[in-house]
């Protein structure tokens, strides 16, 4: 099933068949013409809709539409698991050319946010997992619960050691 | 990839410094109510500061 026009602001357009969808933005056309060039049988401008989903093996047409030189024609897969694994070869995709149609950044919803503690007259504790970086290097550390010292008076920086208690810190 | 394999934020420990945290945070300190999300945060970790939990440049005297 092949439908036209789910998508429309600014005359923009996507083009859907069961595998993926295409979006014709067309204040971003430069007329390289590559896509009529290389693939008249789905992108013909001479008919309208101008793009046929029908019209080539979902391969062609993703191939085609990363010849675009601009974000003109950009595409993505129906199955958003399959767009998470979308390498950046593939120059069009949806998640490189336009982010703002993308709409399951994975990145961020995978991300869970660092908890940070203000612990009352003792330490930072952090919870998560996180890049540290000290004068010796980076690591990661996954899934862990730190805590880091705020009184100045710990033996073992950056971390607490619980000396802030015995020096009456207070914050 | 599990969520637990991907970095939420930065903790950089600055010699002599703060801590720089930055990414996504979700900052509480209960003593003064704070309870929000932030991108960027740099803590005292001297102890000096007026400006506590944050760091006000105090190390530096």
């Amino acid at each position: 099933m092949a439908s036209a026009s789910e998508y429309s602001e600014k005359n923009e357009r996507s083009y859907k068949n069961e595998e993926i969808t295409v979006y014709w933005k067309p204040s971003a056309c430069i007329h390289a013409s590559s896509c009529y060039r290389e693939l008249i049988e789905v992108f013909d401008p001479g008919s309208r809709p101008w793009i046929d989903m029908k019209g080539a093996p979902v391969d062609s047409i993703i191939e085609t539409v990363n010849l675009c030189p601009t974000e003109a024609l950009t595409w993505k897969w129906n199955d958003e698991e399959k767009n998470r694994e979308v390498s950046p070869g593939h120059t069009n995709h949806v998640k490189f050319r336009r982010p703002e149609l993308y709409s399951v950044p994975a990145a961020q919803e995978e991300v869970k946010p660092l908890s940070v503690r203000i612990m009352p007259d003792g330490p930072v504790v952090v919870e998560g997992t996180f890049v540290l970086k000290t004068s010796t290097g980076d690591k990661l550390v996954k899934d862990c619960i730190n805590s880091f010292c705020r009184c100045g008076h710990t033996k073992s920086p950056p971390y607490c050691d619980g000396d802030h208690r015995l020096k009456g810190f207070s914050d | 990839m599990d969520y637990k394999d991907k970095a939420a934020a930065t903790i950089e420990v600055i010699e002599n410094g703060p801590l720089k945290i930055s990414g996504a945070i979700n900052l509480t300190d209960q003593k003064r109510g704070i309870k929000t999300s932030v991108t960027e945060l740099y803590l005292c970790r001297c102890g000096k500061s007026a400006r506590k939990p944050y760091c006000d440049g105090s190390h530096k005297h």
